[in-house]
């Protein structure tokens, strides 16, 4: 079975709803589109000011994509079900995440709510074949 | 056949209908702070509270912890609650590059068009062009080009801790003080009681000096002075003088609810007195509710600097 790359671009207006929950705003984040990353994760920070994932993706060609993907503070994603050891570097993970501006592969993941403040995850997470349901 | 499909069917139905209330279970399990979890508890949603009947309030008690956000609010990143730095609601979905009444990406120099505005003096406008926040809202920069204080790990100060991330925190009550424990960025600070005066001209402290006496058997007021200007007011970047003065009102309203009110008052900067928060609704959470500890820690902050926040900069050359 070929392993075959990932990276899909997805126009979508939809991933966010309301006032952003997060203390850094989306300057430097295009929030009308959604990006899929799929492979390996090789680091899990999780820490402040923000837990971040490190994946080894793969480019249309094949080559080797080091993405970096932002979630908000420990405290925060606690409050949407991730912790310490939602992730592990070996993980083979597919993630939608909102991408920078300036067409580096690095991203955020998206949350959403009604009112400010409330997050909820947005984002599709799939871990070793299974959706992430906290 | 038809056996094996009503076990499958029931099968069905029970997962369906069970793992809901199974995952509700252990929600509220860790809100609790009972079964499950005794430690680095969430709070309840604010809903949780509303059809609960409260006992009366106690007299002069303000002891306890106390919840601002569970998950409904108290965040304030868009600046303080009464005067979000945000453009008025736009209707419908997200405009391109645009989140619904948020503010243009590093666009506005000053907060022209937001729905509350401030009355700033001269003074106060310009030293609020000087601030450069990266949280959302209409003079947001990326996080890189900031220069908030908190994005360097310096301290929230006071009354930033109130108007803005006003999550939990707890009041313990002595028989000359009140002591304020704050989660976020885990400061604290102390309300003096004993009826002592004010200072006059002290030196600046990120937390100011505070006194605070009950005005009636549900009503204490606290003044502050004496706040390092180095501080900002809020997640949006108003800035504050050595001049200002602080007035919190916290209300018991009953056993389990309190409301607090900011008072902001810098001449300086403001040609007139505003409300940061008004009536902002508190919860009072078990005593036995354990704060998750969230610090800033410098070195993280680099690390997180180095990784992501210079990435992301429009100007970043492709490697």
């Amino acid at each position: 079975m070929k392993f075959l790359l990932a990276l899909a671009l997805v126009a979508s207006g939809a991933i966010v709803s309301g006032p952003l929950f997060a203390h850094h705003g989306n300057a430097s984040y295009d929030s009308a589109k959604t990006v899929t990353v799929k492979g390996t994760v090789t680091d899990y920070i999780w820490a402040n000011p923000h837990v971040f994932l490190e994946i080894d993706a793969k480019d249309n060609s094949g080559n080797k994509v080091h993405w970096t993907i932002e979630a908000q503070n420990p405290l925060s994603q606690t409050e949407v079900g991730w912790t310490k050891n939602t992730f592990k570097p070996g993980d083979e993970v597919t993630v939608e995440i909102i991408p920078a501006k300036n067409g580096q592969p690095f991203g955020r993941f998206g949350v959403a709510g009604p009112t400010a403040g409330l997050a909820t995850q947005k984002s599709l997470i799939v871990i070793n074949g299974k959706q992430f349901k906290p | 056949m038809s056996k094996r499909w009503a076990v499958l069917l029931l099968t069905l139905f029970a997962v369906l209908t069970f793992s809901p209330i199974l995952r509700l279970q252990t929600a509220a399990q860790q809100a609790a702070g009972d079964g499950a979890s005794k430690w680095n508890n969430i709070a309840p949603r604010k809903s949780t509270y509303a059809p609960k009947k409260s006992s009366p309030a106690p007299r002069r008690d303000l002891s306890g912890i106390w919840d601002a956000a569970g998950l409904d609010g108290g965040f304030q990143v868009n600046g303080a609650a009464e005067h979000p730095a945000l453009l008025p609601q736009k209707g419908g979905s997200a405009e391109a590059g645009l989140e619904s009444g948020a503010g243009a990406e590093g666009g506005r120099p000053d907060e022209a068009g937001i729905e509350h505005p401030l009355p700033y003096t001269p003074l106060g406008l310009a030293a609020l062009k000087a601030n450069k926040p990266s949280g959302p809202g209409v003079r947001q920069v990326p996080a890189a080009l900031s220069n908030d204080p908190l994005d360097q790990c310096d301290p929230m100060g006071f009354p930033r801790m109130e108007l803005f991330e006003l999550r939990t925190f707890e009041l313990v009550q002595t028989a000359n003080q009140v002591i304020y424990l704050n989660q976020w960025y885990g400061n604290w600070r102390t309300i003096w009681t004993d009826g002592r005066e004010l200072p006059k001209d002290p030196d600046p402290r990120w937390n100011g000096y505070s006194v605070g006496k009950w005005v009636d058997d549900y009503t204490f007021v606290v003044e502050t002075v004496g706040m390092n200007p180095r501080s900002w007011l809020d997640h949006a970047g108003r800035p504050h003088s050595d001049a200002l003065r602080v007035e919190e009102r916290f209300h018991r309203v009953d056993h389990d609810n309190m409301e607090l009110t900011v008072k902001i008052d810098d001449p300086k900067m403001y040609t007139q007195p505003w409300l940061g928060i008004n009536k902002f609704p508190l919860h009072l959470l078990p005593s036995d509710f354990d704060m998750p500890e969230l610090l800033c820690s410098p070195i993280d902050m680099a690390e997180y600097n180095r990784r992501i926040s210079n990435s992301v900069l429009p100007s970043t050359p492709k490697k």
